[in-house]
């Protein structure tokens, strides 16, 4: 085994063989090659082992698993009910977040920036816990909208939240934040010398905004899309909350379900993976070709801020779908989960009789695990974030400015992990860990590899999009002037993405304080993260207590969340200098 | 390690074989069993004096200072169990929680990777048992605690005893039943629960057992009434009677006894019942682990668990005892007066896939088949 993830650990080659690299330049060699290497060990290691548990290695190698993945019915009606998720999430991740960031990124629409922060405390927001707020919004018998809707009168116009349309649309209030945010800041980095040049040349708004401006946004648009649907289909949480529940099976609950009994079945399940990793690879291919001969420098380190259009009459108008939009995604789950928090009975309206601080004292000082996994859950998020941070931006250096050969590879293997759920990565990880000769099985190092891992599409589509739209020819004006080669990524190049990098490392730092679905079957006693804490009070319907437990994650992930973006404002701050270096 | 269990575990009778000739009850998979409790009477006297004593050397254990307890138990009664050890002898339990599947996958993984973290092992489940006997990492140990347990209860080989005995009950909303709870199981064929009904069982298929027990009792078609109600599926009791209190679904079929006890203990808008014509239970055991870090903690832990005084504490949780000497949880009746079915869980494990993919057929969903 060790022999052939070694044979695919030969097969990239490390920095090593760079041929423009200057001499003397070992640095780069070295910091590129230990990316690497931590690269190929939490991912590609991991997916080898996936590959031969899915033929049934060690011990009952056969193609069958392999077969009876793509042949029982069970399993196609899975992977069609999963391509669908995928499409419809994609598409409404489109239809959502792209007005919505052309509204908030550059219109005058009122209140701009909370619907931005709102839309980012969507994304905030796990989606577990989404779900299980849109079962208290709209169960089909007790739901709140329900009750009154059939308040209303209105007969069989109940919503019901356990359907695949449910589990679509509860994704999609999750995830279109990602076609959001790169579209939002694909807008606000538009070079305004191209639309300024359009417009002396007499083109409409509306002209310039089909011909000049999503033109140039479109691979943000199309980017998050793909991304949103990809995330969509190993999200596990939902559709186990909603979808199980009406016995709609996705793909990755099918895995589970083949994981979590005993003997659990790892070649069915790896087989099941590989399934969901081609449907992925494709995905991406098709971006791939769509974006292969576009250029995406917009920006040429100049700090101008594009102009704003003026709505008019169709200020407010605007505001109100915005509106909508956010209190379905963010402020109406998280209004009930605070509500349910503060509430001795969830299910009674919060009324004085009703408040108390009780769930708080059982979820922060009663119950040690969750007061651990609050803790947890914050060191494995930033260790993550940084470390997840750190590869992408070298997998993304080496895609981006070397002609290294089989960096498309690794760029390939990056954008794998999103495929994977959490659960699939985690077994992945576990046949691979559970063998390896340093003790990481069963300690809190396989949680941060696990978190590192599942974070590597992140990381690496973040650093790819800071560094596209650095321009190439600021770095090799300073190489030219004589700068080494970590000066120049040290003072050009992580100044001018530092921004756009910090975002990129909330994106990462999220999930990953949030994260289950690998982390429940790899985490052991003492290293329990808030998550698991949750889930397990979850399942014990402790509903109070884990609306606290949510609640106290949400203020946590707030409070991270303002600090990053002030810090990365203070970096746009330096971005505007770098001219003058 | 497959092949192992499949050539052994499955073609075992462990504890099934003993009691249907204790009871003398009908041949297939369920026995109709009489009264469990009442077949070690008379234990009673000497499980008072059982209860302190230990096969552990108590030095020993306290020097090992920890014990890692896996269970499947609800965490309330968990913690109560600890307390009074700890206090007691100053040995720190730590305990991992989950559903059955998940303490017993854990284990076998564990044990597959040689690195036993577990001490003790607890789950509704003896299927497990049987597996994890089968590939040898459970401890055999005749605890003087154990001594008020029917040897019905039990392995032969005393590598796990059963601590606990978790019925199916119907369970239902008082506010939206009405006048007319149901009774019986067929009562919940009735279109009248159209969209009202809600049962349980993760994706690994942990709520089969029970149904086929109800299958083979009263016929596939029970189930397929049910399954025509359109009934909703969460993962475990606990959020049964969540949908049940807060008033989404009507009644369920096929829950926790102790979870309804509690809920309506509670205040909470609902009631439960026991068919007459019988009903599902199913076993929980406890057992040692051969590779256990803290042996000697250990032995003293589960004789403290299944003591009389530890299990009392159970009882109080709204969980059936296994011991004989141990009153029912209060308002529920003794369990001779029900009419208990039981699968044989040798055959079960041995039939397992196909039967979850039968409920698959019937329910559609994960069962992990």
């Amino acid at each position: 085994m060790r022999a052939a993830a070694h044979a695919g650990a030969g097969g990239v080659p490390t920095g090593a063989g760079e041929a423009s690299t200057a001499a003397g330049d070992a640095i780069r060699a070295v910091t590129l090659g230990l990316a690497v290497v931590a690269f190929l060990l939490f991912i590609g290691y991991p997916l080898c082992w996936l590959v031969f548990g899915a033929v049934g290695l060690p011990g009952d190698f056969s193609p069958h698993f392999l077969v009876r993945a793509l042949t029982r019915p069970e399993n196609v009606a899975a992977l069609v009910n999963t391509a669908l998720l995928a499409i419809g999430v994609g598409l409404l991740g489109i239809v959502i977040g792209v007005p919505v960031a052309w509204a908030t990124a550059r219109t005058d629409v009122p209140l701009r920036n909370v619907f931005h922060a709102l839309v980012g405390l969507a994304y905030i927001l796990p989606p577990y816990l989404t779900s299980v707020a849109y079962i208290i919004l709209l169960g089909p018998n007790a739901g709140y909208l329900n009750r009154l809707i059939a308040s209303t009168g209105i007969h069989g116009s109940s919503i019901n939240i356990f359907s695949a349309a449910g589990v679509t649309f509860v994704i999609a209030m999750h995830v279109y934040a990602i076609p959001y945010f790169l579209t939002y800041g694909a807008l606000k980095s538009v070079d305004p010398s191209l639309e300024e040049s359009a417009r002396m040349l007499g083109a409409g708004r509306w002209t310039m905004l089909r011909r000049i401006t999503l033109p140039l946004v479109a691979p943000a648009i199309t980017g998050g899309a793909l991304l949103a649907a990809i995330n969509s289909m190993a999200l596990f949480g939902p559709q186990a909350f909603l979808g199980l529940p009406a016995q709609i099976v996705y793909l990755p609950t099918r895995i589970y379900g083949a994981l979590s009994g005993y003997p659990p079945r790892y070649a069915d399940a790896s087989a099941l993976s590989i399934v969901l990793v081609l449907v992925t690879v494709i995905g991406l291919s098709v971006q791939r070709r769509y974006l292969g001969h576009r250029s995406f420098v917009t920006v040429g380190g100049r700090g101008v801020r594009s102009a704003r259009h003026a709505l008019g009459a169709l200020r407010w108008p605007l505001a109100l779908v915005l509106l909508v939009v956010v209190a379905l995604s963010s402020i109406a789950p998280l209004a009930v989960l605070v509500a349910a928090a503060f509430s001795k009975v969830w299910t009674e309206p919060l009324t004085l009789d009703n408040v108390t601080l009780a769930n708080f004292v059982a979820a922060l000082a009663d119950n040690q695990i969750a007061a651990r996994g609050v803790f947890n859950s914050f060191r494995l998020a930033i260790a993550a974030a940084t470390l997840a941070m750190l590869i992408g931006l070298a997998i993304a250096y080496l895609d981006l400015r070397t002609r290294l050969r089989g960096r498309r590879l690794l760029d390939y293997l990056a954008i794998l992990p999103l495929g994977l759920p959490g659960t699939v990565l985690a077994v992945a990880l576990l046949q691979a860990f559970i063998r390896f000769p340093v003790p990481i099985y069963g300690t809190i190092w396989i949680l941060l590899i696990a978190y590192v891992a599942r974070s590597m599409p992140i990381a690496v589509r973040g650093a790819n999009g800071a560094l596209r739209q650095v321009d190439v020819s600021l770095e090799e004006a300073a190489r030219v002037a004589g700068a080494s080669w970590l000066t120049t990524v040290r003072r050009i190049l992580l100044p001018i993405a530092r921004s756009n990098l910090m975002l990129a490392w909330l994106l990462v730092f999220i999930p990953a304080l949030g994260e289950l679905s690998a982390t429940i079957l790899l985490y052991t006693n003492g290293t329990e993260t808030i998550s698991v804490a949750i889930f397990r009070l979850s399942d014990l319907g402790q509903l109070e207590v884990v609306a606290a437990l949510s609640t106290v994650l949400i203020v946590v992930i707030l409070v991270a969340t303002l600090v990053t973006q002030w810090l990365a404002a203070r970096g746009r701050g330096g971005t505007s200098a770098v001219p003058n270096m | 390690m497959k092949r192992t269990m499949r050539s052994h575990s499955y073609s075992r009778r462990i504890f099934l074989s003993r009691m249907s000739a204790a009871v003398g009850a009908n041949s297939g998979l369920v026995r109709t069993v009489g009264p469990v409790c009442a077949l070690a009477a008379g234990a009673s006297a000497s499980a008072r004096a059982a209860a302190a004593a230990t096969g552990a050397d108590v030095a020993k254990a306290k020097s090992e200072g920890n014990v890692m307890l896996y269970t499947s138990l609800d965490t309330k009664i968990v913690d109560a169990i600890i307390k009074p050890f700890q206090e007691q002898y100053g040995i720190k339990v730590q305990y991992y929680r989950g559903g059955s599947a998940d303490v017993s996958s854990k284990v076998l993984a564990e044990a597959a990777a040689r690195r036993i973290q577990a001490d003790i092992v607890d789950a509704s489940d003896v299927g497990a048992f049987l597996a994890m006997k089968s590939v040898g990492i459970l401890k055999p140990y005749d605890s003087p605690s154990t001594k008020a347990v029917a040897g019905n209860l039990r392995d032969p080989d005393n590598t796990w005893v059963a601590d606990r005995l978790t019925q199916a009950a119907i369970q239902w909303n008082t506010k939206l039943v009405g006048s007319a709870p149901p009774q019986h199981w067929k009562d919940l064929s009735d279109p009248r629960f159209a969209s009202k009904l809600v049962f349980f069982s993760s994706s690994n298929g942990d709520g089969g057992p029970r149904l086929y027990t109800l299958a083979l009792a009263f016929g596939w078609e029970l189930l397929e009434s049910y399954a025509a109600n359109k009934p909703l599926r969460v993962a475990t009791p606990q959020l049964v009677t969540q949908l049940l209190e807060s008033g989404e679904r009507a009644a369920a079929f096929c829950t926790n006894d102790n979870i309804a006890w509690r809920s309506k203990k509670l205040g909470k808008p609902t009631d439960y019942g026991f068919p007459t014509e019988g009903v599902p239970t199913e076993l929980g055991a406890v057992g040692l682990l051969k590779d256990a870090p803290h042996p000697n903690a250990a032995m003293l832990f589960y004789d403290w668990w299944m003591s009389e005084t530890g299990q009392k504490i159970l009882v109080d949780g709204g969980k059936y005892s296994s011991r004989s000497d141990l009153a029912p949880p209060s308002g529920n009746p003794p369990l001779k007066e029900l009419k208990l079915l039981v699968l044989d869980y040798a055959k079960y494990q041995a039939q397992r896939t196909q039967l979850l993919e039968r409920l698959t057929r019937i329910f559609g969903g994960e069962w992990g088949a």
